[in-house]
């Protein structure tokens, strides 16, 4: 029991002593770190004080001081709103799919890539694959409705191959409208996200490969044992991040593909917020809104990163 | 080497930021002498004033800094005016951050949301004003001046549009109606087509005998358009066929001063059972409810639809223009209006005359302008006949020709030039939100607008139209749909309704019977069973509220009703 | 034996990988091809037919009509500046706060994450940040541009990530040649971090780049502060407008569209940044350094 040796105000104080100490070694640390707190502060803490407009009917001319304080109520208006489910549904499940095709696509897709031996190959498919990036969601919008258009090619594969007798109508069918917004973010995101895990890829050490040659394994297998796992991390703190966008679903997308006939499921929160906030001049819904939204997030994001710690992952804090 | 390389770019960039930081930092406004390089007339006065506005509209034109006809206008009349419009960012996020901040610029435009600057005691009030401004004073009656005031009693703004000065020289109807395309007048021998039974037997007989274009593309017979906003195309049409003009939310009766609601009464019933009719024999688009605004525009440009409800503003620009680029026109596929009640006998009011006020939004000036008269001068002299011409017309002898009997023509080249974007923005400036006059110009010859003169309005016309117009003895659009005006002095009670917000009970209501309308509009025209469906869409409704509604709405009819009264009996006085 | 086991699976590894690869091309690129395909036909010729890889009416209008504008200028110069500016003084931020963040023995380390972490999920909306920027002098300002976004927690965590694969005993050895945190970072760290930052400095450039939202909000009334990116959105607002207007002159002649002129300004701003990624790209060199000092 060695413990019987030292008091406790002992521990404390020998304590203080190694933080001073350590604090000595870090000016570097402790100074730039106070500049960026600093910072932080001012450009992304003190516009939060904005939240208290939830509790107010916010009035731009009267200000923050001078609006009239109304308590929970425009988080009622938010609640009774039975259109807010249905958003809310629509925008969570929406997030969840594209979190998961995004994930899987660009990972998939930065491991193919990172197997092309042929340097301009390589070179020549990266650089294409992040091309529709650059394209606005009207732009891709327009293309995939000319693709899936009544006399679309999707449609005339579908009569004169597979023998189907009249076009589809593929936005009037409820069941197809969260896949094709799916389908749209992959084929405009994938090459672009995949960039970050080719990053990640030039950090792996190259005498693992030179042992895995040495024990006679395919590539295949190199992938899968040595590639995939070295990304780990990186995956974990992406998808960290990511858990808490998913009420982040997109907006162009849905706002323009979406119509009447599937609005059920096509109406996203941030329409909602849009219809129900801004554009009535009731900008303290539109905040109790987002307040709603952050809440979501942190917790979300709160539950991944215990997970990550249970499993002995990269955290995001 | 490379590393010093960098951070000499760096360096250099942060001082170019630094310097443009700087320059910010002088004020905008009334700097004198800024007038671009190569002016040398002499005779430019020594100062002209620059003033800022905002409009939340989206712009129509941006014109460039020196353009030319903005320069002509600033030297004859001293000032000048930086237009700002709305890009990328609702209306209300725009005024927001305005009020919020108390940076305003000399005008302001609010679009919807004028009341919230009035609110926030952003504008000046005119009323001191008006009567040192003739043009100014001269743009509304005393009565329309009146409709202008707010809560306390002043005037703080004037809508900039639609307002006719002398003969009214309307040729298109700009607003709503049935539309047919010419080629099945001709083939059905020009029919009197008073209802929408007729309406649609039209189609279905000429779809009947023929089905394709000239390009034998099948025929789509009706389409409607319910995108967004735009749902009105299926949504309004009931108070039209029930003679009532375009109130935009709901209908006002003549003897009991009362307002009704059009979504509601067996002639919207009787219009949608038809629509569903119709669709069940396949004559109306199946596409129509999920197709997208250019889709829609894509497929009228293609000629392949017989008729629709819209209004025109909304199509034809576009359409008529690569009906007539395309050489389609040849085969009658432009749209002629009908103006269609539910029963014959009707005396219908899709085109309403004399111009509409709307004294929900409109021009305004800020209480940061800090020379009030010159921005009421600058309104009135945009609004003499010298300065409206150049605005609307252009220069003489470069944007249009005088005929030797004073009458204003184009040539082919002009109209050309006219439409051309880099033509307008480097050479034409129409300060497109002030105010501005469409009818007979103080000449007593010429149109305000040159799109309303009668020579370029007869020479535009394809001949299948001028034949429409021939058979049916009229000489524009607007003749053919012999509406009878009949609107009250409340009309149009949408400039009341479009500025409903869900703070009140009445525009809680009015949200959501819209949102109710998006949702089951196209459900009621599919339907199979059409009856079981309408009632369920009457039930969801009557959930919104609409009495609410209604009940606000008759509030401000009644309000209007004895604001006129009122005026009439001080006017007697 | 071993051999012909290991050549066999790698065929088939090699075939699919070309066929997915072609296939990948062909799906990537059909958009870019159709927006240039559009941007270079007649306006009213692509509303009435559907344009696929070749134009059917070829014009130069959709550009002529996307330079119409004066305004393209100041934008240009306004977006290289800041593009230049802001992505070198965010890298820079950005590693040094990453770094920071690193050190196993940093003090805050926790809760100092943990400050950066919420800042990715809250925000106090748009007229409570207006006011704060607004009394900062930052508004009608350019450094707007550069200031409020030079940190990103995202960015952050991205380097952060990165530098954690960095092995702790680079540091330590240095500690134990004298060598202070700067040194550490500055000599040590940042040269094997050249991957993460070639990406994070491509994630940057490209915001800016495309950035038009500050420009509207904070500087909308001054001509001279705009950026490429707001020019050609107000352009197509204006095509869209004037589409439905009166000033859309019937019977004009000119076959501008929202479509085609939208087209022709895609293009027109996808080329120069399109050029920054293969400058960057030779960062990506795989295994660059970590593996050789390892041992």
């Amino acid at each position: 029991m060695a413990s019987n040796t030292i008091r406790p105000e002992d521990l404390q104080a020998h304590k203080k002593v190694k933080v001073w100490a350590e604090a000595k070694r870090q000016p570097f640390l402790l100074i730039s770190s106070a500049l960026l707190l600093i910072y932080g502060i001012i450009f992304y803490y003190i516009p939060v004080f904005g939240w208290v407009t939830a509790f107010q009917d916010y009035k731009p001319a009267k200000g923050f001081f001078g609006s009239q304080w109304v308590g929970l109520a425009k988080f009622q208006k938010l609640f009774e709103n039975k259109t807010f489910f249905l958003a809310f549904r629509n925008t969570l499940c929406m997030g969840v799919i594209n979190l998961v095709f995004h994930f899987v696509t660009a990972i998939a897709f930065a491991l193919i890539l990172n197997e092309v031996r042929i340097v301009f190959a390589k070179k020549f498919v990266q650089t294409i694959s992040y091309m529709p990036h650059f394209l606005s969601w009207i732009i891709v919008t327009a293309i995939v409705r000319d693709i899936l258009a009544s006399d679309g090619i999707v449609n005339e594969f579908l009569m004169n191959v597979c023998g189907n007798e009249s076009p589809i109508d593929f936005f009037a069918i409820k069941g197809y409208f969260w896949w094709i917004v799916a389908f749209s973010n992959v084929w405009k995101e994938t090459g672009w996200n995949a960039i970050i895990y080719l990053a990640a890829i030039t950090a792996i050490d190259p005498s693992l490969y030179e042992a895995a040659d040495m024990d006679g394994a395919s590539r295949l297998q190199k992938v899968w044992y040595i590639t995939l796992p070295s990304l780990r991390p990186t995956i974990m703190i992406l998808l960290l991040i990511n858990i808490g966008n998913v009420l982040n679903a997109g907006f162009e997308l849905q706002y323009i593909l979406g119509n009447d006939v599937i609005s059920d499921v096509s109406k996203i929160l941030d329409v909602f917020i849009l219809d129900w906030g801004i554009s009535q001049f009731d900008f303290s819904f539109g905040t109790a809104a987002g307040i709603f939204k952050s809440l979501i997030a942190l917790i979300l994001v709160c539950l991944g990163n215990w997970t990550a710690k249970k499993t002995g992952d990269e955290r995001l804090f | 080497m490379k590393k010093s390389k960098i951070a000499a770019v760096a360096l250099a960039s942060l001082m170019s930021v630094s310097a443009m930081a700087g320059c910010t930092k002088t004020p905008g406004a009334t700097t004198a002498g800024s007038t671009a390089p190569g002016e040398t007339s002499g005779a430019a006065p020594a100062q002209i004033k620059e003033f800022s506005a905002f409009f939340a509209v989206p712009a129509t034109t941006e014109i460039n800094k020196d353009n030319e006809i903005q320069k002509i206008i600033a030297d004859k009349i001293g000032a000048k005016c930086n237009e700002t419009w709305l890009a990328g960012q609702e209306a209300s996020e725009a005024v927001g951050v305005f009020i919020a901040s108390g940076e305003y610029p000399d005008f302001i435009n609010g679009g919807d949301a004028m009341k919230a600057l009035y609110e926030a005691g952003a504008l000046i009030a005119w009323d001191d004003y008006i009567d040192k401004y003739p043009n100014i004073k001269e743009f509304f009656s005393d009565y329309e001046w009146s409709q202008f005031r707010q809560s306390d009693g002043k005037i703080y703004w004037m809508n900039p549009f639609e307002n006719i000065y002398g003969e009214d020289k309307t040729t298109t109807q700009n607003g709503e109606a049935f539309w047919i395309q010419a080629r099945v007048l001709e083939w059905a021998k020009y029919p009197k087509i008073e209802t929408l039974d007729e309406y649609f037997k039209v189609l279905e007989d000429y779809n009947a005998a023929n089905p394709t274009t000239h390009d034998g593309k099948k025929n789509i017979p009706y389409t409607m358009l319910c995108d967004d906003w735009r749902y009105f195309c299926i949504e309004n049409a009931p108070q039209f066929l029930d003679g009532y003009p375009n109130d935009g939310s709901c209908m006002v009766n003549l003897e009991t001063k009362k307002i009704m609601d059009y979504n509601t009464t067996p002639t919207a019933k009787r219009y949608f059972k038809k629509l569903n009719e119709e669709y069940q024999k396949g004559i109306i688009d199946t596409g129509a409810f999920t197709m997208k605004y250019d889709d829609y525009i894509s497929k009228l440009s293609t000629g392949v639809v017989l008729g629709m409800c819209d209004q025109w503003w909304d199509f034809a620009y576009t359409v008529n223009d690569v009906f007539k680029t395309q050489d389609t026109e040849k085969y009658g596929y432009n749209y002629i209006p009908l103006g269609l009640t539910i029963d014959k006998g009707i005396e219908n009011q899709w085109y309403t005359s004399g111009g509409t006020l709307n004294v929900s939004s409109g021009i305004a000036i800020t209480k940061n302008c800090k020379d009030i008269d010159g921005a009421f001068k600058f309104i009135d002299d945009l609004l003499s006949q010298e300065i409206h011409d150049l605005r609307f017309w252009g220069v003489k002898d470069v944007d249009y020709k005088v005929d030797d009997n004073g009458l204003f023509y184009r040539t082919e080249e002009m109209r050309k030039n006219a439409a051309d974007p880099t033509y307008k923005t480097k050479h034409l400036c129409t300060y497109s939100y002030f105010p501005q006059w469409s009818g007979t110009s103080r000449d007593g010859k010429n149109a305000m607008m040159p799109t309303e003169q009668p020579s370029e309005f007869k020479d535009s016309l394809p001949e299948p139209v001028k034949k429409v117009f021939d058979a049916y003895k009229v000489n524009t659009y607007v003749e053919l749909l012999h509406s009878v005006n009949k609107a009250g002095v409340w009309f149009p009670m949408y400039s009341y309704s479009n500025n409903m917000k869900t703070d009140t009970a009445g525009g809680t209501a009015w949200t959501k019977m819209g949102e109710c309308k998006h949702q089951w509009l196209p459900k009621v025209v599919m339907a199979k069973d059409f009856e079981k469906t309408w009632d369920e869409y009457m039930k969801a409704y009557a959930a919104c509220k609409p009495e609410d509604f209604i009940a606000e709405m008759q509030q401000e009819l009644d309000r209007r009703i004895k604001a006129y009264d009122d005026f009439v009996a001080s006017q007697k006085k | 034996m071993k051999m012909k086991r290991y050549h066999a699976g790698d065929i088939i590894f090699e075939v699919f990988l070309v066929l997915f690869l072609v296939i990948f091309v062909v799906v990537t690129l059909y958009p870019i091809i159709n927006t240039l395909a559009i941007s270079f036909n007649d306006g009213f010729d692509t509303i009435v037919r559907r344009i696929h890889f070749i134009p059917h009416q070829w014009t130069l209008d959709n550009y002529k009509a996307v330079f119409a504008k004066e305004g393209y200028r100041m934008g240009a110069v306004n977006t290289v500046v800041r593009t230049v500016a802001g992505t070198l003084i965010s890298l820079i931020v950005n590693a040094v706060l990453a770094y920071v963040i690193s050190r196993k023995r940093f003090l805050f380390k926790k809760s100092f994450s943990l400050f950066w972490v919420i800042t990715m999920y809250v925000n106090g909306g748009l007229i409570p940040t207006y006011l704060v920027y607004q009394k900062l002098g930052l508004t009608n300002n350019f450094l707007v541009y550069i200031i409020p976004g030079a940190v990103s927690a995202f960015n952050m965590l991205v380097i952060r990530n990165y530098m954690n694969g960095i092995p702790d005993s680079l540091e330590e050895s240095a500690q134990i040649d004298g060598a202070g945190y700067f040194k550490i970072f500055y000599s040590i760290i940042s040269p094997l971090c050249k991957p993460v930052y070639a990406t994070i400095a491509l994630f940057v450039a490209v915001y800016h780049w495309n950035s038009w939202f500050d420009a509207m909000l904070y500087n909308k009334m001054h001509d001279e502060l705009t950026v490429l990116q707001y020019e050609l959105m107000k352009q197509l607002q204006t095509a869209m407008r004037s589409a439905g207007s009166v000033e859309g002159l019937k019977n004009s002649g000119t076959t501008i569209t929202p479509t085609s002129i939208r087209a022709a300004a895609t293009i027109c701003t996808m080329v120069p940044i399109l050029f920054i990624y293969p400058f960057l790209q030779r960062y990506f060199v795989t295994g660059l350094t970590i593996g050789g000092v390892k041992e």
